[in-house]
């Protein structure tokens, strides 16, 4: 295996109350695409937001552990933020251009960092463009705003906008999950073509894409980590049985639902206990999806089915309020 | 048809007639002034009233134009001392402080906003007049009359419009997605690298408009202006001559001179200027806001 590039160490996060990552202990391997995988909900975002401490913008978040980046404690209070930022390119979830040119997007962590002569942005800007596939198909317009081209066209842009400031590290957040097919399929094209000049993390909900991808996956349930390692082990052998049921339950691509319960309004260990009525109800191997909008049912109701010995093969943020939990009876 | 139905219906008929009313009143009271103002305005070419600076109503002279003068002299000062601190601290507000500061410190300056006019003009009388007159113009070498300026009055109204532009500007800032933010940081930029380039780009029709009902608001404003501004027909020369803003003519004259021929006429023109000033203004803010509203959703 080569190189750690990130390092993380005994890491908490906690949201004003609520722990949100445990006790995660990982190496991410340098050069190579490491995914992170798991269920909605699971802390994935939250661990990438950590890497570039974007998790410092949020109100009442609080981090204990160590993340280690080149060696350096990026919490330590020595550290200098925008220097490790700029380390890192950062593909959000939703194409964000900057409101400015196409142009300006991508000189504007150059410019950032001090450059201020023209030819040198210039070879910059059309350095990077032509990296992520977008130069022929915007050098005529690069005076217009970002937020003309097309949803896929911002997303290379963004990813361009990143690898501006040189990083060694890019952090994508479900790169794909607002694109198109097509748009999607370029993304990732780009990112393996990037991998042997790049660590590349990449969250993802698409297990298939992380199969696509990933050469080292990092499992995370309910802001567990429940393994990591060689995707090609994980995916053909994982040593986990949650992993297991991740994987295979991904892959069911429509659930036959026998029973289906509302737990909304319930509070907990109300929706709890109905959970297991509902549960004591079904034959073996059938599958109980259930509803619910009380925030501690999220993570209380799956592992309490889980301590029963059922399988949960599902939980999912379905609109602003409510989740879906899907459990197979075992 | 059953009592129910029946109440629904009246109720909401009620109702109806009840907004009708109230927006009626917008345009009556529009029809109302000019009505009352074209007498004078058939009279006299209304270029001349509103650039002529002679104004000696028992000669039968009219000329606004010391007033309009004196009205925007008093509000351009007030905006320029109230537009860098009001920002400033939206800024803070929007970018820098954390919830718990931020929902302290919102209703104290939105109580800012209830206080009643005339309560900023004593204080203008008790405190900032002094200030001008005994402190201020000597070290500056101005002369001023007892302290009663434009100055005085365009610090009173400053006072009077940060509530207004502080929370709208705060809540156009809100507006800006915290993705854009984490975009601009991501690349390395700092928190204020990211605000002067990103949030205040973004934002900046939404401040605008802030700024533009802000001076709206100190367009009209009567009270605490006339009690500490002077009240005198002429162009003022400095900040710290006195002047004369339109409201205070209107406020302090009408009802008095009503013999003079054409008086309540002229008045009723200044008064009809102003709510078309104020108007325009308002609905310029106003579609821009709707607009950056639209534009977030």
């Amino acid at each position: 295996m080569s190189d750690t590039h990130i390092n993380i160490q005994d890491f908490n996060t906690y949201y004003s109350g609520h722990q949100a990552l445990k006790n995660i202990s990982v190496d991410i391997p340098k050069n190579q695409i490491t995914a992170i995988i798991g269920p909605s909900g699971c802390g994935k975002s939250t661990l990438l937001k950590c890497m570039n401490r974007l998790i410092d913008l949020t109100d009442g978040a609080t981090c204990s552990g160590k993340i280690l980046i080149d060696g350096e404690d990026i919490f330590d209070k020595k550290t200098d933020i925008t220097d490790i930022r700029k380390k890192m390119g950062l593909l959000a979830q939703k194409p964000t251009p900057l409101p400015m040119s196409i142009y300006e997007n991508v000189a504007y962590g150059p410019r950032i960092h001090g450059t201020r002569k023209k030819s040198k942005l210039d070879a910059v800007v059309e350095k990077y463009l032509t990296m992520v596939g977008l130069w022929e198909e915007v050098k005529d317009r690069l005076d217009s705003p970002a937020s003309k081209l097309s949803i896929g066209q911002q997303q290379r842009l963004c990813l361009a906008r990143g690898l501006a400031v040189e990083p060694e590290i890019i952090l994508c957040d479900e790169p794909t999950s607002a694109l198109d097919p097509l748009s999607s399929q370029h993304i990732e094209e780009q990112l393996l073509r990037l991998k042997k000049d790049y660590t590349i993390v990449i969250v993802t909900h698409n297990i298939h894409q992380a199969m696509r991808l990933a050469d080292y996956v990092v499992h995370l349930y309910l802001g567990e980590l429940v393994e990591h390692g060689l995707a090609s082990e994980v995916f053909e052998n994982p040593k986990e049985e949650r992993t297991r049921a991740y994987i295979d339950g991904t892959f069911f691509t429509d659930l036959a639902i026998d029973k289906e319960i509302n737990l909304k309004g319930n509070v907990c260990p109300y929706n709890f206990v109905y959970a297991k009525q509902a549960l004591h109800t079904l034959e073996k191997d059938d599958v109980l999806r259930i509803i619910v909008d009380y925030p501690t049912a999220v993570t209380e109701v799956p592992r309490g089915m889980e301590t029963d010995g059922h399988n949960v093969i599902r939980v999912k943020q379905i609109n602003e309020s409510d989740w879906e939990i899907i459990i197979q009876k075992k | 048809m059953n009592s129910r139905k029946l109440k629904d219906k009246i109720s909401s008929r009620l109702m109806l007639s009840a907004t009708v009313f109230a927006c009626l009143l917008f345009f009556v009271m529009l029809l109302g002034l000019f009505g009352k103002a074209s007498p004078i305005l058939s009279v006299v070419p209304i270029d001349d009233l509103l650039f002529s600076k002679d104004w000696s109503p028992m000669a039968g002279k009219f000329g606004f134009y010391p007033f309009i003068v004196g009205t925007f002299w008093v509000t351009g000062l007030a905006v320029i001392i109230a537009v860098p601190i009001s920002l400033l601290s939206s800024i803070y507000l929007s970018e820098y402080a954390g919830n718990r500061l931020r929902e302290t410190v919102k209703p104290l300056i939105d109580l800012l906003a209830g206080i009643p006019s005339v309560v900023y003009g004593l204080w203008g009388v008790l405190v900032v007049v002094p200030f001008i007159k005994n402190t201020l113009a000597p070290i500056l070498g101005a002369e001023t009359i007892g302290g009663y300026s434009v100055l005085a009055g365009g610090i009173v109204l400053s006072i009077m419009v940060f509530p207004v532009i502080i929370s709208i500007t705060t809540e156009v800032l809100k507006t800006v997605s915290t993705d854009l933010r984490e975009v601009s940081l991501s690349v390395g930029a700092t928190q204020w690298q990211t605000i002067k380039y990103v949030v205040l780009r973004k934002s900046s029709p939404g401040i605008f408009a802030a700024i533009v009902l802000g001076f709206s608001r100190a367009f009209g404003e009567t009270m605490a202006v006339l009690m500490v501004v002077g009240n005198v027909a002429k162009i003022p020369s400095s900040v710290f001559d006195p002047a004369y803003p339109m409201p205070a003519l209107i406020a302090n004259t009408y009802g008095e001179m009503m013999s003079l021929p054409f008086y309540d006429s002229v008045i009723m023109l200044a008064a009809l200027f102003l709510l078309l000033v104020v108007l325009i203004f308002n609905v310029l803010a106003r579609m821009v806001l709707v607009k950056m509203e639209r534009s977030v959703v």
